[in-house]
């Protein structure tokens, strides 16, 4: 299955790298608070967030553990770390007059009760446009706009692999489609999704493909949580003309998550630093801006459903779905051009191998580009055959059997479904599934160790010992006491336990 | 005193051991093998491994059948 | 690398009698000589029969007009593709190269249309739409069957299917309609051409056999004028008749086939109904409406409007050029017989057995033959098991007059007399077989005679009697030739059969219509189109052939073995991975597991040491092509009928003509390279298993394969065409609880080294031949020549092998087979059967 994404990608994991004094000026901002309250905390922990809210006095933590039974000591441990870790709240040190307290730190506090009350004068809800709005300009469009730049950035991510036979390469393919911005591809190439080969090409990763099999929201989050480390790198290397301040980028992230999909807002109201973002929020697809009216920026369906799930990572077949798919209502429901999906969907994986996916969309059929040979498209339908050399080059790349798998199963055709059902067997041919393993392991024939081999010993005695001690540290990888060899992995400490062992004679 | 030689543990099926040994005696003049250990098991200079790869790798495609050009299934 | 095709082909080659032949490109690993002078392909068959010089060179010269014409009409042609068409252009675009269709709009509908085409003719059908059994219907008239899996299948517009369609009666516009229709985007212009192209010279002349003259007839007084046009043909025709005379088409009208729906008397409901074709765009969703539709595409409108039909005169020695001279300028000529109006050849009196229903693919495919009353021409292709020869006799019967069977062995002429007397009325005297064994004429004035192709071609050394038979044969006039196996018989010797021979249709009947070669498209000119061919998953489905289970079982090889293997030359490779002692256990184990579970099992190896080496270690009988035929009569009956004989190996004589439907397992340790269609035809020796019908019962088919061998590549070749038919092989890496097989052979690693050095002392010299090839109850009128090309091909191989301690295998078996009386005496010398005796003594005892 597909490891998780690199954990350092994650938003909990970042924001947990943040000093205290960050928190404290994120927490300045009641749109972030309430994002972080929305998003980031489990159930548990929003329960004591809303208990400790409008309480006037630290709380005792003995009292706070009466409300949790036994086996849930566990959880609530956990819920309370995670506050701690994210600086919601200070749990003090318990001393002879006071038993241990606990409370919200000042600002969340405050700025989670102005979130959630209203009122104040924070603007950190952002602050509408009260410019005329362009009526073509409405959720239709914003979508459509959006899932363009996704699905391009995601088919940067999959069709950076290299064109494998000489008379594909001939079309200019890509280039011809513009695709996403320079900057754009820099921030996936330094964060690893794609990686340049010899000759310059670049080429999918192994993260690559876990970051397809991700939901849409999280790919946006990776997304941007590599740009904000990107802006803390060349900040740290002071860099001129970055002046962006991580605080002040993921407030305003926060705060895009609570705008309202298909309202105008007034660029002017925005400080400066976050106005210098918006033409990257706007290469991201997180917001529009209208050309002919700079003075408005609309936030799209990839920006205001940022903090809306609480969910990290589905299972690898829902996030392929939610990658590919259309599911409304889902920021990954973007696709390229909605009314040319079938409404059927779904692969066929006949037993001789061929494969017939319903599908128009470039992106998907970039997928199976990636482990099939692709043979004729239709409007609605593309054919391809797994073919050994086809899932071989796809293991190279990383990609694994059991990945190519997962993605037949989850995006087996309804019929395939039914067939299966109706005659009891697995819906994908166990013939083509099994195949595709027996690929894999043929590409794993030779394993390789690199190491000293030891022989010749003067003695018994000498290999008895030695190949013991090489055994007690770990670094015996196989040995013959008949032939009295063995080879090891690393070879440093032997040769002072050698020297050791001389002298002593 | 034992001797301790630098090179790569290959492990791998007695057949494809098979082929190594096939190949560092008929391609690569002995060249390639340091010490053959058992049915499973080579040590191998560590120069030598890719060259050995390859060659296996050129072994084994006479028993695998090669790709059909899509246009012509049969 | 593949496997070096040149190895292979050298061993082959030097079986082969020279011969100059135009070649087109061999297949890979098809065995051909070096010096590309073969004829037959594979190695499989040995028609190389005496033929003057002159005829080679005629035939090498025909050929080639073929191979030239088909490039010409292939739809890739630049006379096709050149039409412009806007491309589709998005992100995916590039990934498919021309392949990309995207742009073709859909239809509103498409959802209930089935089918996507490409401009180069490939066609996408879904098999879950409502309209697929209509669809299916119409493309395997129009178009060939590549990919039948489960719910998607491709087929390919050819001209040989185009021109099967329209020999069946199909028209242009109906074809392009129909087409249209099923089509969820609308029809590319390329494929639109390519129709109207094909069609405009097919089936647009017929040849004609009435009143035992040859007309050509053609339903354009234009064509004949263009034909007549033509120096050659004008010279053809006869003086003195009428320029082009003028008569009225033939309907299916009254004719019915015996053993239909229609014979019982049932609702003409397939063959009525006309008003075919449906020009303009009819309406989607009638399903039922559909149906009539391709009833009603078989035969022309029988209503008050009848077409007129025009012909004129050709002398009969010209028939042959005129046909040649047709394809040459694009118009093949297409045969049919009205042998209702033929009152000059006597009626046979011939009549399926009442109740003899026939399958309804049968009568699918006969329909198609029969299609307007007339008989045509062309090949029927059925799965072994499916019922090939009830065909045949079904349509022996329709037509009603002299027949002439043609098979590929003298067992084959047995059984086919055998099922002619099972099925219809045919007085026993009318039908009579000529082999080397028997020659009688029939004693009316009309008949059956069965016979083989080696028999009527094999025109050197013939008996007085055979000569005396072929000249009967020559000087009569055939209602129906009947061919069967036509996929293993070289384009040649149909050439000389059908210029001997005259009859006034022919009908060629075949498991696969596949040649590791390309020359079955010529069998289109020789015989006629391929008219039907069945879908095997659906047989399977339905029950009339045996629903199996394929499995490839890997045998990783002893290092010993390996070793050796890595070492040795061609010819020892493929022994060596025959010899594998993990084969051998494999090939033990699913033995005891399947005689256990009361299987009947047949071995396949084309390695004659490895045959006998495992045949007689595991005490099991076994035919090859030097097994006398007394013996094979008694083996193959005692693999029927004792319940103690239940494994029986066979060499490659077993391929084909081999009726035992008794087996239900079916193990192959050695096979004949990539050979695809040996993989179907051995797949067809389980087909008919009797027991197909029981609740949930599977044969099995297993392939042994060394692993990290060349066996490994071949295998995969081999199955290609099994799995384009949607059967599945399952990989077994390892078999569970071998190892706890009792009395394993080769358990231990002495046996197994003993077992090395015995198989490379044996095998020094090179291996052994089949004597026999294709004829498993061989001996007949060729033999006696062929076996001397066979000391000729394999250059002292025998004498070898008479010192070698084959010998005394060859006798061990002999005695084992002679224990096989049906009076199985106590004090018979041979052990195996006084062990058999023992152990039935104590079960007995029990």
């Amino acid at each position: 299955m597909a490891s998780a994404v690199p954990s350092s990608f994650m938003l909990s994991e970042y924001l947990e790298k943040l000093p205290g004094a960050t928190f404290r000026k994120l927490y300045q901002q009641p749109s972030t608070a309430f994002a972080i309250f929305r998003r980031m905390l489990p159930p548990l922990a929003k329960v004591y967030v809303q208990a400790l809210l409008y309480m006037s006095t630290p709380f005792s933590v003995k009292d706070l553990n009466v409300w949790v039974r036994p086996e849930g000591e566990t959880a609530s441990k956990r819920a309370i770390g995670i506050l701690r870790s994210l600086h919601i709240v200070q749990v003090g040190q318990p001393d002879k007059t006071r038993p241990q307290e606990i409370q919200l730190t000042a600002n969340f506090k405050r700025s989670l009760r102005l979130a959630l009350e209203g009122g104040g004068s924070h603007n950190s809800f952002g602050v509408p446009s009260t410019l005329p709005v362009d009526p073509q300009i409405d959720i239709a469009f914003l979508d459509v706009w959006a899932g363009r730049i996704w699905q391009d950035i995601l088919y940067y991510v999959v069709n950076s692999v290299p064109i494998r036979t000489d008379n594909r390469a001939g079309s200019s393919g890509y280039s011809a489609h513009g695709g996403p911005r320079a900057a754009v591809r820099e921030l996936l190439l330094m964060g690893g999704l794609v990686q340049r080969r010899d000759g310059g090409a670049v080429q999918i990763s192994e993260h690559g493909f876990n970051f397809l099999l991700q939901e849409a929201n999280a790919q946006v989050w990776t997304l941007l949580l590599l740009w904000l480390e990107a802006a803390d790198r060349s900040r740290a290397a002071g860099q001129p003309g970055t002046n962006l301040d991580n605080v002040e980028m993921l407030s305003f992230l926060f705060m895009l998550a609570s705008l309202e999909l298909g309202h105008a807002y007034d660029t002017s109201a925005l400080t400066e630093t976050r106005r210098n973002m918006l033409p990257a929020l706007a290469d991201f697809g997180l917001i529009y801006i209208d050309p002919r009216n700079r003075d408005q920026y609309f936030p799209t369906r990839l920006a205001t459903t940022l903090t809306s799930s609480s969910s990290a990572l589905r299972s690898v077949s829902a996030s392929l779905d939610a990658a590919t798919k259309k599911t409304p209502g889902d920021a990954g429901s973007l696709g390229t051009n909605p009314a040319a999906t079938d409404e059927n969907g779904g692969i066929v994986v006949e037993t001789n191998y061929r494969l017939y996916a319903y599908t128009s969309s470039p992106l998907q059929i970039a997928i199976l580009n990636l482990f099939s040979r692709l043979n004729m498209r239709w409007p609605n339908m593309v054919s391809a055959r797994l073919t050994r050399e086809s899932v071989r080059e796809a293991i190279a790349d990383g990609i694994t059997a059991n990945q190519i798998i997962s993605y037949l199963a989850a995006h087996a055709h309804p019929q395939m479904v039914r067939q299966a059902a109706a005659k009891g067997t697995p819906v994908l041919p166990p013939t083509v599934v099994d195949q595709i393993r027996l690929w894999q392991l043929e590409s794993e024939r030779m394993r390789t160790t690199p190491g000293f081999l030891f022989k010749d010993f003067d003695s018994l005695d000498e290999y008895v010992d030695m190949s013991k001690y090489a055994e007690e540290i770990g670094v015996l990888v196989w040995k013959n006491d008949r032939r009295r060899i063995f080879f090891v992995s690393k070879v440093e400490q032997l040769r002072d336990w050698l020297r050791a062992r001389k002298k002593g004679v | 005193m034992p001797r301790a030689i630098r090179g790569v543990l290959i492990e791998c099926e007695p057949a494809i051991k098979s082929i190594l040994v096939h190949i560092d005696s008929n391609e690569l003049k002995n060249d390639a093998i340091i010490e053959d250990l058992d049915d499973t098991r080579l040590v191998v200079k560590e120069q030598m491994v890719k060259t050995l790869k390859s060659r296996l790798n050129e072994k084994l495609k006479e028993t695998y059948r090669p790709e059909q050009p899509l246009e012509d299934s049969d | 690398m593949p496997p070096k095709r040149k190895a292979p082909a050298a061993q082959a080659g030097a079986a082969k009698a020279g011969r100059v032949s135009a070649m087109s490109t061999p297949g890979p690993a098809t065995p051909r000589s070096l010096d590309s002078s073969v004829v037959s392909d594979g190695g499989d068959e040995d028609f190389d029969e005496d033929v003057t010089e002159a005829q080679v060179v005629r035939e090498g010269l025909l050929e080639q007009e073929a191979d030239e014409f088909v490039n010409k009409w292939d739809i890739k042609s630049n006379r096709f593709q050149s039409v412009n068409e806007t491309k589709a252009n998005d992100a995916a675009s590039h990934l498919f190269r021309k392949r990309d269709f995207s742009h073709y709009e859909l239809k509103p509908d498409h959802q209930n249309r089935p089918l996507w085409i490409e401009p180069n003719g490939t066609i996408v059908l879904e098999r879950f739409s409502p309209q697929a059994e209509a669809a299916t219907d119409f493309l395997i008239t129009i178009a060939e069957p590549k990919s039948r899996p489960s719910l998607l299948h491709e087929y390919a517009l050819t001209t040989h299917s185009l021109y099967a369609a329209v020999s069946v009666g199909l028209r242009p516009h109906d074809i392009i309609n129909t087409l249209d229709r099923f089509l969820k985007t609308s029809l590319p212009e390329a494929v639109r051409r390519y129709i109207q192209d094909c069609t405009k010279s097919y089936g647009k002349v017929k040849l004609v056999l009435k009143n035992n003259k040859y007309f050509v007839e053609s339903l354009d007084t234009e064509m004949l004028q263009k034909l007549l046009a033509d120096d050659v043909i004008r010279a053809t025709r006869v003086h003195g008749s009428s320029e082009i005379t003028t008569t009225y088409a033939p309907t299916m009208g009254g004719l019915v086939i015996p053993g239909t729906q229609n014979a019982a008397g049932l609702h003409q409901a397939n063959l009525k109904h006309a008003n075919g074709g449906k020009p303009g765009e009819p309406g989607v969703g009638d399903a039922a409406a559909e149906q009539d539709v391709f009833a009603a595409l078989n035969e022309e409108d029988d209503d008050d409007d009848k077409e007129a039909v025009h012909s004129f005169e050709i002398s009969d020695s010209s028939v042959e050029t005129v046909q040649k001279r047709c394809l040459d300028i694009g118009f093949p000529i297409l045969e049919e017989y009205d042998f209702r109006n033929d009152n000059v050849n006597p009626n046979l009196e011939i009549d399926l057995r009442p109740n003899t229903q026939i399958r309804p693919y049968q009568e699918k495919s006969l329909s198609k033959m029969f299609g307007n009353g007339r008989a045509k021409s062309g090949i029927i292709v059925l799965p072994c098991g499916a019922g090939k020869t009830l065909v045949g006799i079904t349509a022996a019967c329709t037509i009603k007059k002299g027949v002439i069977v043609l098979c590929t062995s003298s067992m084959s002429v047995v059984q086919w007399r055998q099922e002619f007397l099972k099925w219809s009325n045919i007085n026993p005297d009318d039908i009579t077989i000529f082999t080397a064994e028997s020659k009688n004429k029939f004693s009316g004035s009309t008949g059956i005679i069965v016979t083989t192709y080696s028999m009527v071609t094999n025109s050197r050394e013939r008996s007085h009697d055979s000569k005396k038979m072929m000249d009967f044969l020559r000087s009569r006039e055939w209602g129906l030739m009947l061919l069967d196996e036509v996929h293993v018989v070289p384009a040649e010797v149909f050439r000389r059969v059908i210029s001997s021979i005259k009859s006034h249709s022919k009908l060629g009947l075949t498991a696969t219509l596949l040649r590791e070669d390309d020359k079955i498209s010529h069998l289109n000119f020789l015989i006629g189109p391929k008219l039907y061919e069945a879908n095997w998953m659906e047989l399977s489905q339905q029950g009339h052939i045996a629903k199996v289970q394929c499995a490839e079982v890997w045998c990783p090889m002893p290092t010993e073995f390996y070793d050796e293997y890595l070492r040795a030359n061609s010819h020892l490779k493929r022994t060596l991975y025959a010899m594998n002692p993990r084969k051998f256990q494999a090939c033990q184990y699913l033995i005891n597991y399947h005689e256990s579970r009361g299987d009947k099992i047949i071995v396949f190896s084309d390695e004659l040491y490895a045959l006998k080496q495992y045949a007689l270690k595991l005490k099991k009988v076994f035919i090859y092509g030097g097994t006398g035929q007394s013996e094979r009569m008694q083996v193959l009956e005692n693999f029927q009928h004792n319940p103690e004989v239940n494994t029986l190996f066979l060499s490659k004589i077993g391929d084909t003509s081999l009726d035992l439907p008794e087996a239900t397992v079916l193990i192959q340790i050695s096979s004949h390279f990539g050979s695809r269609r040996q993989e179907a035809q051995r797949l067809g020796r389980i087909l008919r298993a009797k027991r197909r019908n029981d609740e949930g019962f599977n044969a099995f088919f297993y392939s042994l394969v060394s692993k990290d061998t060349q066996e490994m590549y071949y295998s995969s070749k081999r199955q290609a065409f099994l799995v384009d038919q949607g059967y599945a092989f399952k990989v077994i890496t390892s078999l569970a609880n071998l190892s706890e097989t009792p009395d394993l052979a080769f358990a231990t690693p002495q046996e197994r080294r003993e077992l090395l050095q015995k198989t490379l002392v044996e095998n020094e010299k090179g291996p052994e031949q089949d004597a026999e090839t294709d004829d498993l109850f061989g001996q007949s009128g060729r033999g006696r020549g062929r076996k001397k090309a066979g000391v000729r091909r394999i250059a002292g191989t025998l004498g070898e092998l008479s010192g070698g301690q084959d010998m005394a295998y060859i006798e061990q078996n002999k005695a084992m087979n002679k224990g096989l009386t049906k009076k199985k005496k106590a004090e018979t010398q041979n052990s195996f059967f006084k062990k058999m005796q023992r152990e039935k003594d104590k079960l007995k005892g029990k």
